[in-house]
């Protein structure tokens, strides 16, 4: 691991907090599920508006794709620095991981203000609305993702890696990498899914 | 400035009117009397650190009690009000409540019943009772308890909280059905609170299932594979999964509620694209499998009760455990059927009406193992034993006009009607209320290492089941005679008003029958010595591992970790030589009141979400991360004790505890004190106290 | 304890998040591309997207997530699929009933539609309005037991009328005596001494009908498209 043995106590402990973890991720796919079910349901009452085929771009939904695959591909790299116990390493990963996160976060708060810009509010009818929250859910996620990763960087930065420190950045990265799965689906069935 | 300041609160929010000031009242006292109590007995630091700040399973279960049983209280309150307007509302009287009053209470009625006294329970007796039972000191992280519980809390005050602020509770039914609950038709805070109580108390079961989980999971004692545990521990296993699966599709809906009245948006409007059955749909996903999440653990407890009572071991553990499985896996599959009349088609309707037929099956396997464990048993009628008793009666009763309900063409003609409304509370009281009310009189001497009064606790079950039978048998009568639900008022041409007035003194003797469970308690307190468990922790002659610790436990559960070799893990350990305890090291929890603080944050910020207080909201949210964060970096929540400091310890306990006779011989209860002797032990104290004027001391 | 981390497959190696990366980028062009040049479209392209963004997710929980890889029991790789399955259920089985919700409970001018569709042309003794435009009216007469015209030729959404001019009830059901078929959505037509009966004949085929009280009275029809 990071080169130091860790008592089976802490180990113990260690694999129950994961395993919290994840179970708490489930719960969170859950409450996407909800959206997607009420985004497949209410995706076509539009009450005469445009739908998603007029108000989307294919462009700049691959382009947030591709950002948050490849974010979540360093965030994987930086996991592996850590484990190694390579301090230079990991800050540098997970920098990286910040920033491409965080130009997706760009990308997407420039797609919603143009929307609103133009008159297509999440008040507007049930589609948007359900876009809105479904895409704004994912959203909020990012920007906790990002700021957990932002406060976890700093502290490392101060108080260097440890097997603790490992062990919580396990969690962010299963955290972010969630989300990109979850994105995915957003991408296939509301962008994708638009122009079918 | 105003507006900023207070958001939508003006001083006509305040309680004006008589209807609800009883409550504010009411809660304003208690809330005195206990502030100088407390200050009296310079208490307040004791209860902080011993009791609000713990992470003991044991104490957070014990005040999962306290908070269930007060709302219970209120429920009942709540039941009692009810049914003496329907007993006086026919024909020309129009009763003492108004319509809008009347919807108010039975929709706070059925929230405080389901959340805050059932969950609260069912959370109590898990968190108490399965780490004793799978040989754990804790659950597997003792924060997520305390915070969920704390959230539970703040479910609680929202839940009360208009008794403060807004007089006005959700008038909607207890799920808020849409468009009803929309801002149009619903413009005041009362359906906020709705959403905003139950969205805080949800989170903290979220939170509580998965720590149960990963505690059943991960933390059982070497030697008991999961084939190996009690059936309560099973039951409280499949119920928190279906638990951890359902609460999150709760949660998001609450919030799409929220957001179509605070921001606009178009979810579940009758405007806009927006589909008010798609809220039905969502919300029964969630509800459907939440009264399963509720009796899972109550068969839990039955099963264990029935085979401790019939001396005998389970007929078929296997079967008892796979008929659990099997609720929970269909559970998930059936929620359709409360909506057969919405207007789907044939086929839809079909699918769904078989698949709760088929819930029936595996529910039957557990009732034909219970009997069969009965069947050439040496049965005791000891009040857990009634309690079982009396929920196959009740139960029994309750399943089969499920069944009956679950085929969609009888359901056209029952759907909402008092049919309806008898078949779930005979479930649910017959269910998961007698399954509590038994647990707790199961495992009370393990709480307090004396039992309770069993003559009181008699005549407490026998009002309850004359009570439930009176009220609820002309229910399902009255059902098939066509009364809908949540009616506030009937014509006299009906003839229906004998019935209700039936159903009022039902109620009435119910009523009784919890005033005998409190003296029950009281009676038990004063008779103490007489009462006292001196088996050193097995009063019942037990069979899982909770009876092979003293009563109560000590703070750290076990001196040394069991190992276990079979099922009815304790009888083994009791038929053959218990090995010699070695004294080692113990790791402990700290005590924390970071779930405290961040339920305190999560409260107001409930509450400005209310009352759309958008400063507090921001304020609130930060600290609750803030705090989050400061623990997330803290590497400090343990503590040892040393082996010779626990060697110290249960030396000591050992010392104060009664002679332990290993052996059971069975509970005299001639001695018992009566509902007289218990009039008179009260009677003559408040007389001394009087007389004496002992309250210049305080 | 260490038993080697580094070698434990559990978090996975450099290559797992490489060939994981490459994976997810050609199955997330693959569909985008098939998408922007409409390759095929509707329900085929939809069901195909979404088959490419479940195997994605295979792939990011495999070389991602290293999901399965960790010691017995496999805890996680269970509540994973289980929540798959919940999830599935949650959202197809949302779409399932709404859909259903929406087909039956459509707006007036729909109702046509799906009266056509099913071939409900008669509600209640009343046409549904979906057999339009002018149509020829058969009668078939029942005196002294006897059936006249025995056999009847008519064109869909003809109507037959049936006359008792008999002084008992008779109870005409359709299909060859003891067996009663349902046609057009009736299954028994009571008709007192004196007065008759109209069904539209919605369904195409030979079908006979009888007397249910007396058998040997019965008669056949023919109604071609």
């Amino acid at each position: 691991m990071v080169g130091q043995a860790i008592s089976h106590h802490e180990e113990e402990a260690n694999d129950r907090v994961m395993f919290g973890f994840w179970v708490y991720l489930m719960t969170d796919l859950l409450m996407f599920a909800v959206l997607f079910a009420v985004y497949a349901v209410l995706h076509r009452n539009t009450v005469g508006g445009e739908s998603g085929h007029e108000l989307f771009s294919l462009p700049l939904a691959l382009s947030g794709t591709l950002l948050l695959l490849t974010s979540s591909f360093t965030v994987g790299i930086a996991m592996i620095a850590a484990r190694r116990g390579n301090k230079a390493q990991t800050l540098l990963w997970f920098g990286v991981t910040f920033a491409l996160g965080l130009a997706f976060l760009c990308l997407e708060l420039w797609e919603f203000s143009t929307l609103i810009g133009e008159g297509h509010t999440m008040q507007t009818n049930a589609f948007l609305s359900s876009f809105f929250v479904l895409l704004g859910t994912h959203g909020i996620h990012i920007i906790f993702g990002l700021l957990w990763m932002g406060i976890t960087i700093t502290y490392i930065m101060k108080r260097g890696l440890n097997s603790n420190m490992v062990r919580k950045l396990s969690m962010l990265s299963l955290f972010w990498h969630f989300l990109d799965i979850v994105w995915i689906f957003i991408f296939t069935i509301v962008y994708l899914g638009a122009f079918v | 400035m105003k507006e900023f300041l207070v958001g939508k609160l003006t001083w006509d929010s305040l309680p004006h009117e008589w209807t609800t000031i009883g409550g504010t009242f009411t809660i304003i006292v208690t809330g005195i009397i206990i502030s100088v109590v407390l200050t009296r007995t310079k208490r307040w630091k004791w209860l902080w650190n011993d009791w609000l700040t713990s992470v003991d399973p044991k104490k957070i279960g014990i005040m999962y009690f306290i908070a269930g049983g007060v709302m219970l209280l209120r429920g009942g309150l709540d039941a009692l009000m009810i049914w003496l307007q329907q007993a006086l509302s026919s024909g020309d009287s129009q009763g003492y409540l108004s319509s809008q009053h009347f919807q108010e209470i039975f929709t706070a009625h059925g929230n405080i019943m389901v959340f805050f006294v059932a969950m609260a329970f069912v959370f109590g007796l898990i968190n108490y009772i399965v780490p004793l039972q799978i040989g754990a000191r804790d659950l597997a992280s003792p924060l997520l308890n305390t915070l969920g519980f704390w959230l539970f809390i703040g479910g609680i005050i929202m839940v009360n909280m208009f008794f403060v602020f807004g007089g006005e509770y959700a008038a909607t039914g207890w799920l808020a059905v849409a468009p009803l609950s929309g801002k149009e038709f619903s413009p005041g805070v009362g359906v906020d609170y709705w959403i905003w109580s139950l969205m805080i108390s949800g989170v903290g079961t979220t939170l509580g299932a998965i720590n149960f989980i990963m505690t059943i999971l991960k933390m059982r004692a070497p030697g008991m594979t999961l084939m190996k545990m009690p059936l309560f521990t099973w039951g409280s296993l499949c119920s928190m999964m279906m638990a951890v699966t359902i609460f999150p599709l709760l949660t998001a809906t609450l919030f799409l509620v929220y957001f179509d009245r605070a921001l606009g948006t178009h979810f579940f409007t009758t405007v806009g694209g927006g589909d008010p059955m798609m809220y039905t749909n969502l919300i029964w996903m969630w509800g459907h499998p939440e009264v399963y999440v509720l009796i899972l653990p109550a068969f839990g407890v039955f099963s264990e009760v029935v085979s401790t009572f019939s001396r005998k071991a389970i007929a078929s553990y296997k079967s008892a455990v796979w008929g659990m499985i099997g609720v929970s896996a269909f559970a998930l599959s059936v929620w359709m059927h409360h909506f057969f009349t919405m207007g789907a088609g044939a086929d839809v309707n079909a699918f769904f009406g078989v698949m709760t037929m088929v819930i029936a099956i595996p529910t039957s396997v557990l009732v034909f193992n219970w009997i069969a464990t009965m069947y050439k048993g040496r049965i005791r009628f000891e009040t857990p034993m009634l309690w079982f008793l009396g929920f196959m009666a009740v139960f029994t009763i309750g399943g089969v006009s499920g069944v009956m309900l679950a085929v969609p063409p009888i359901d056209f003609q029952l759907h909402n009607s008092l049919f309806l409304v008898a078949h779930f509370h005979s479930t649910v009281i017959g269910g998961v209320l007698f399954g509590v009310f038994c647990a707790l009189s199961y495992w009370f001497p393990k709480f307090t290492g004396f039992r309770l009064n069993e003559r009181l606790g008699r005549y407490a079950f026998w009002c309850w089941i004359v009570g439930f039978c009176m009220s609820f048998i002309p229910m399902y009568v009255l059902g098939f005679m066509g009364a809908s639900r949540r009616l506030d008022h009937y014509d006299a041409s009906t003839g229906w008003q004998p019935l209700f007035i039936l159903m009022l003194i039902g109620g009435i003797v119910i009523a009784i029958g919890v005033a005998l469970q409190v003296a029950q308690i009281l009676a038990s307190f004063i008779q103490k010595k007489h009462l006292l468990d001196t088996t050193g922790g097995d009063p019942w002659d037990g069979r899982s591992l909770e009876w092979s610790t003293p009563s109560p436990p000590p703070f750290y559960n076990f001196v040394s970790i069991p190992q276990v070799s079979g099922r009815d893990a304790y009888w083994e350990m009791k038929n053959h030589t218990l090995p010699k305890q070695a004294y080692e090291d113990i790791h402990m929890p700290k005590s924390t009141g970071v779930g405290i603080y961040i339920s305190i944050f999560g409260t107001l910020a409930s509450f400005a979400f209310v009352w759309d207080i958008i400063w507090l909201i921001v304020v609130s949210l930060v600290a609750i991360i803030v705090i989050f964060v400061i623990r997330g970096f803290s590497e400090d929540s343990e503590y040892i004790i040393p082996a010779h400091e626990v060697q110290r310890l249960e030396e000591a306990r050992i010392a104060k505890s009664p002679l332990a006779i290993n052996t059971y011989e069975g509970n005299s209860t001639d001695e018992d004190m009566g509902l007289r002797e218990l009039i008179m032990v009260v009677y003559k104290f408040v007389m001394d106290i009087i007389k004496n004027k002992r309250w210049k001391k305080w | 304890m260490s038993q080697a981390h580094e070698q434990n497959d559990e978090h996975g190696s450099m290559q797992s998040y490489v060939v994981g990366f490459l994976l997810s980028l050609l199955f997330t062009f693959i569909p985008y591309i098939m998408v922007v040049n409409q390759t095929f479209t509707g329900t085929k392209l939809l069901v195909t997207i979404i088959c490419f963004a479940m195997v994605q997710l295979v792939i990011q929980v495999t070389f991602f997530l290293h999901l399965g890889r960790g010691p017995k029991p496999k805890w996680n790789l269970y509540f994973f699929i289980s929540t798959i399955g919940v999830v599935a259920f949650v959202v197809g089985g949302s779409i399932f009933i709404m859909n259903n919700l929406h087909y039956n409970m459509s707006p007036s001018d729909k109702l046509k539609k799906i009266a056509n569709d099913e071939g409900i042309y008669q509600v209640g003794g009343k046409a549904t309005g979906a057999c339009q435009g002018q149509h020829a009216n058969h009668k078939v007469t029942i005196k002294n037991s006897a059936v006249s015209p025995l056999q009847t030729d008519a064109d869909k959404c003809d109507t037959l009328t049936i006359i008792n001019e008999d002084d008992y009830e008779r109870e005409i059901a359709f299909g060859v005596h003891p067996y009663h078929d349902v046609y057009a959505g009736e299954t028994e037509l009571v008709i007192r001494p004196g007065k008759s009966k109209t069904i539209t004949l919605s369904e195409a085929g030979t079908f006979s009908f009888h007397d249910h009280l007396q058998p040997e009275t019965s008669g056949k029809f023919t109604v071609s498209e």
